[in-house]
C-alpha cells in the first residue's frame, strides 16, 4: 500500500460521490442523496490516510516535509480542504442537494493532478526557498480560502439557475430539493466571510513569510498581485451586501467573478505569468 | 458662501460613501490586473522592442511599466485612505449614538413580535420570578439590566457582544495602520542589494531603485558561501557564512540562509543569490599552427605585456553561461593610446573559431575561481506596525464576523394565579445556532419557573 494507490481510489470514490448526488437530484431520489454523503466522508478518509501517507514516504526518502509543495500535492491538499469544509457545511445547513458541486470540483482537480502529463505526482525535495515553518500555514489557510469560495461559487450558481428557472412559472418545482434562493443567498454569505477570513490569513501569513524570505513583505509578485484582486473582489462583496443591502443576482455574480478570480490566483498566476511563486507549476 | 459650504459637504460625504468605496475597489483591481499583464520595470529599449514605438510610449506616459509606484497608483490608495477615513468619521458617530440608546421600559406586545420570542404562563409567585429568572440570565449573560416599570411588572434586558459591533472600525483603522507601516518603510528604509566576495569585506550597497551606492554603518566580510544539492542535481541549501565588523572589530559571526536572515543594528540580510568570478587564468596563444606560441598567467583585471609585443592584455569580463556555451571570459589587448580590442573566449569549446584575438588562436588552459554572495540588505522600520496591522486585522475580521451582538428581553407581570412572562431575543447575526440557543434559555427559564409553558 502507497500514498498514490490511496490518492488513486479517492479520485475515482470522488466521482462516485459526484455521480449519486447527482442522481438524487436528477431522478428527484433525496434518499441517495445520504449516500453521497457517505461516499464523501468515506473518500475523505482514504484521502487524509494518502496524504499522511505520502507525507511519511517523504521521510522514508529522507528529505520529510509536509505534502504542500508543488501543484501535485496542492492539488491534492485543496480538493481535500473543499470536500472537508463542504462536510462540515452539509452538517451545519442540514441540505445535501449541492454536494455534487465540492465533490465534482475536488475529482476534477484530483484527476488533473493524476492524469495531466505536465504535473509532477514524484515526491521531491524542497528547495531552499520552501523551507521554511510557514509553508504549513501558508498553504493551509490559502487553500481554506480557495475551499470556501470554491463552495460560494457553488451555491451562487445555483442561487443564478434558480432564479431563471423561477422567472418561467411552467417548469414547476422539479429542483426542489435545492434549496430556495434566500437560503442559497445566505449560505453563500456566510461562506464568502469564510473564505474572505482565511484568504485574509493566507495572505498575511504568506507576507510574514516573505518578509523573512525574500526580504520584503509586499513584493507585487503577480501570485500576490493577484490574491489581492481576489480580496478585494470579496471585500466588494461583504461590503455591498452588508451595507447597501444588495441581496441576489449581483452578489451571486460578484461571488462568481471572485471565484475565477481564485482560479486565476491559483492556475493563471503558474502557468501564463512568471514570478517567485514560479515552484508550484510543476 | 452657503453653497460652497454644501458643497463640500457633499464632497465629504461622497469620499465616505460606499459607493465610493467599491468603485476604489474596483478600479484598483483593474489597475492590480494591468500590473500583471504588462511585465514591469522594462527598460524603456526592451519596452520599445516588445509593443512597438507607439504603444510602448503610451505605456511609459501612463507609468504602466512601473504601475505599482506610479502616481495614479499611488493616488488611489491615498483615496481609499480617505475613503477609510471618511466613512469611519461619519459612521463611528452614528453606530455610537445607535448603540448607546438603550431602551426605557419593555412593551410585551413588541416583544411578541419579534422573531423570536415565546410566552410562558407559570404557576409560580410574581415575587418569586425575579430572583428565579435573574439567576439564569445572569449566568447565561453575566450582567443583567433592570428597567423602569409599572407594579406587578418588572423587565429584564441581557445584552452580549455589543463591542463586536465597532470591530469593523477596528478592521478599517488596522488597514490604514498597514498604509502607516507601509509609507514608513518607503520613507525612513532602504533595499539594496550586496555581493561580497569570499574572503572579501565591504559595506557598500547597491540601491537599484535610485541607482545610487550607500554605506552602511558597518561592515560585512564574507567568510565562506556553500551551495549544497540534493541527489537530483536540486539545490539543498545555500548558506554564507559572515562576520559583521565595526571599526574592524567583528561585532557578530553568523550563517544566512535562505528563510533564515541575519539583523544587526535594524539592518537585515537575506540570502538572495550567488554567482562566480574569475581570479586568475592562464591563457595559451597560438598563431599558425603551433609555429608561434605562449602561454600567460593572466589576474583578473590587471593588464600585463602580450607576450612579446608592445600590446598589452588584460581579463576584463567573465560570466558563468555565454549564451547557453558555457564559461567564457573576454580578453582585450591593445596599444597605448588606441582603443582596446578583444573577443569572448569561450572556455570549453576551445576549437571554436571566435575565440581568436589579434590572429591569435586563445586556450584557456586553467582558471582560479572564486564566489560572491548577493545579499539583500534591507532597513525598515515600518515592518512592526505592518506586523501589528495585520493582527489587528485578524482580530477586527474573526470578531466583527463571528461575534454576534445579542440582545435578550424579558417581561413578566402579575398573574392571578402565578405570572405571564414575555421572552424575546435579537441578534444582528440571525442564525439557526442563535434561534436554538434562544430555545434553550427559554428552557432553562421554563424549568426554572416551572415546567408549564406555552406559545412559540
Amino acid at each position: 500500500m502507497n500514498s498514490s494507490v490511496l490518492l488513486g481510489v479517492t479520485t475515482f470514490a470522488y466521482l462516485l460521490a459526484t455521480t449519486l448526488y447527482l442522481a438524487g437530484i436528477t431522478f428527484h431520489k433525496p434518499r441517495w442523496l445520504p449516500w453521497g454523503t457517505l461516499c464523501a466522508v468515506g473518500t475523505l478518509l482514504v484521502q487524509t490516510a494518502g496524504i499522511a501517507l505520502r507525507w511519511k514516504e517523504s521521510y522514508d526518502l529522507g528529505f520529510g516535509h509536509a505534502p504542500l509543495s508543488n501543484l501535485y500535492e496542492s492539488l491534492v491538499f485543496g480538493s481535500w480542504v473543499l470536500v472537508l469544509i463542504y462536510v462540515v457545511f452539509e452538517k451545519k445547513i442540514g441540505q445535501r442537494a449541492l454536494g455534487f458541486v465540492p465533490c465534482g470540483i475536488a475529482f476534477l482537480a484530483m484527476a488533473y493532478a493524476s492524469f495531466s502529463p505536465g504535473v509532477v505526482s514524484t515526491i521531491q525535495p524542497l528547495v531552499p526557498a520552501l523551507k521554511s515553518n510557514w509553508l504549513i500555514a501558508h498553504v493551509v489557510t490559502c487553500f481554506m480560502g480557495y475551499g470556501a469560495f470554491a463552495i460560494s461559487f457553488g451555491l451562487s450558481v445555483a442561487y443564478l439557475w434558480r432564479k431563471k428557472k423561477a422567472e418561467r412559472p411552467l417548469s414547476l418545482a422539479t429542483n426542489s430539493l435545492i434549496p430556495g434562493s434566500r437560503e442559497l443567498d445566505e449560505f453563500n454569505y456566510q461562506m464568502v466571510l469564510f473564505g474572505f477570513f482565511w484568504l485574509s490569513i493566507g495572505i498575511i501569513t504568506g507576507s510574514v513569510w516573505a518578509n523573512s524570505a525574500w526580504g520584503s513583505y509586499w513584493s507585487w509578485d503577480p501570485k500576490e498581485t493577484w490574491s489581492l484582486i481576489t480580496w478585494l473582489i470579496y471585500a466588494a462583496v461583504l461590503h455591498a451586501r452588508a451595507v447597501r443591502g444588495w441581496r441576489g443576482p449581483r452578489v451571486a455574480w460578484l461571488s462568481v467573478a471572485g471565484f475565477c478570480s481564485v482560479l486565476f490566483t491559483y492556475f493563471g498566476v503558474n502557468f501564463l505569468l512568471s514570478g517567485l511563486h514560479s515552484y508550484a507549476t510543476k | 458662501m452657503k453653497d460652497v459650504h454644501e458643497r463640500v459637504l457633499w464632497l465629504w460625504k461622497k469620499l465616505g460613501s460606499l459607493r465610493f468605496a467599491l468603485f476604489l475597489f474596483l478600479v484598483l483591481a483593474v489597475g492590480c490586473v494591468i500590473g500583471t499583464l504588462v511585465p514591469q520595470g522594462l527598460s524603456e529599449r526592451e519596452l520599445f522592442s516588445r509593443y512597438g514605438p507607439k504603444t510602448a510610449r503610451w505605456l511609459s506616459t501612463l507609468q504602466i511599466t512601473d504601475l505599482y509606484h506610479s502616481l495614479w497608483f499611488r493616488a488611489l490608495l491615498i483615496l481609499l485612505g480617505v475613503n477609510l477615513i471618511a466613512c469611519t468619521l461619519q459612521r463611528l458617530p452614528k453606530t455610537m449614538a445607535l448603540l448607546r440608546d438603550r431602551e426605557e421600559f419593555l412593551d410585551p406586545a413588541k416583544l411578541t413580535k419579534y422573531a423570536l420570542h415565546r410566552l410562558m404562563d407559570v404557576p409560580v409567585e410574581f415575587s418569586r420570578v425575579r430572583p428565579l429568572t435573574e439567576g439564569v440570565l445572569r449566568e447565561a449573560f453575566g450582567r443583567v439590566h433592570h428597567l423602569h416599570a409599572p407594579a406587578d411588572t418588572f423587565s429584564l434586558v441581557a445584552e452580549k457582544g455589543r463591542w463586536s459591533r465597532y470591530m469593523v472600525y477596528v478592521i478599517h483603522v488596522s488597514v490604514l495602520w498597514i498604509f502607516a507601516g507601509a509609507l514608513a518603510g518607503s520613507l525612513y528604509g532602504f533595499k539594496g542589494v550586496m555581493n561580497v566576495l569570499e574572503g572579501e569585506t565591504t559595506n557598500e550597497v547597491f540601491i537599484p531603485r535610485q541607482r545610487a551606492m550607500m554605506t552602511l554603518p558597518f561592515q560585512v566580510r564574507c567568510n565562506d558561501f556553500d551551495v549544497s544539492f540534493y541527489e537530483n542535481g536540486t539545490p539543498k541549501e545555500f548558506r554564507s557564512d559572515v562576520t559583521l565588523l565595526e571599526n574592524d572589530a567583528p561585532v557578530l559571526q553568523a550563517s544566512i540562509r535562505v528563510n533564515d536572515p541575519i539583523t544587526y543594528r535594524g539592518v537585515t540580510l537575506y540570502q538572495a543569490s550567488y554567482g562566480a568570478v574569475l581570479k586568475k587564468a592562464r591563457v595559451a596563444f597560438s598563431k599558425g599552427g603551433e609555429s608561434e606560441r605562449f602561454e600567460m598567467a593572466l589576474t583578473f583585471g590587471e593588464a600585463a605585456p602580450f607576450g612579446a609585443t608592445d600590446r598589452k592584455v588584460q581579463l576584463v569580463d567573465f560570466t558563468e553561461d555565454f549564451s547557453g556555451f558555457g564559461p567564457a571570459v573576454a580578453i582585450a589587448t591593445w596599444k597605448e593610446g588606441e582603443q582596446p580590442s578583444g573577443s569572448w573566449i569561450l572556455m570549453n569549446h576551445p576549437d571554436f573559431h571566435g575565440n581568436r584575438i589579434q590572429g591569435y588562436h586563445v586556450t584557456v588552459l586553467e582558471t582560479e575561481r572564486g564566489y560572491y554572495t548577493g545579499l539583500q540588505v534591507k532597513r525598515d522600520p515600518g515592518v512592526p506596525v505592518v506586523l501589528t496591522g495585520f493582527v489587528i486585522l485578524l482580530v477586527g475580521l474573526l470578531t466583527t464576523f463571528y461575534v454576534p451582538h445579542k440582545k435578550f428581553y424579558l417581561w413578566a407581570q402579575k398573574n392571578n394565579p402565578g405570572t405571564r412572562v414575555v421572552a424575546a431575543a435579537w441578534s444582528n447575526k440571525k442564525s439557526l445556532a442563535f434561534e436554538k440557543e434562544f430555545q434553550h434559555l427559554c428552557d432553562r427559564l421554563a424549568d426554572a419557573l416551572d415546567r408549564r409553558k406555552e406559545g412559540k
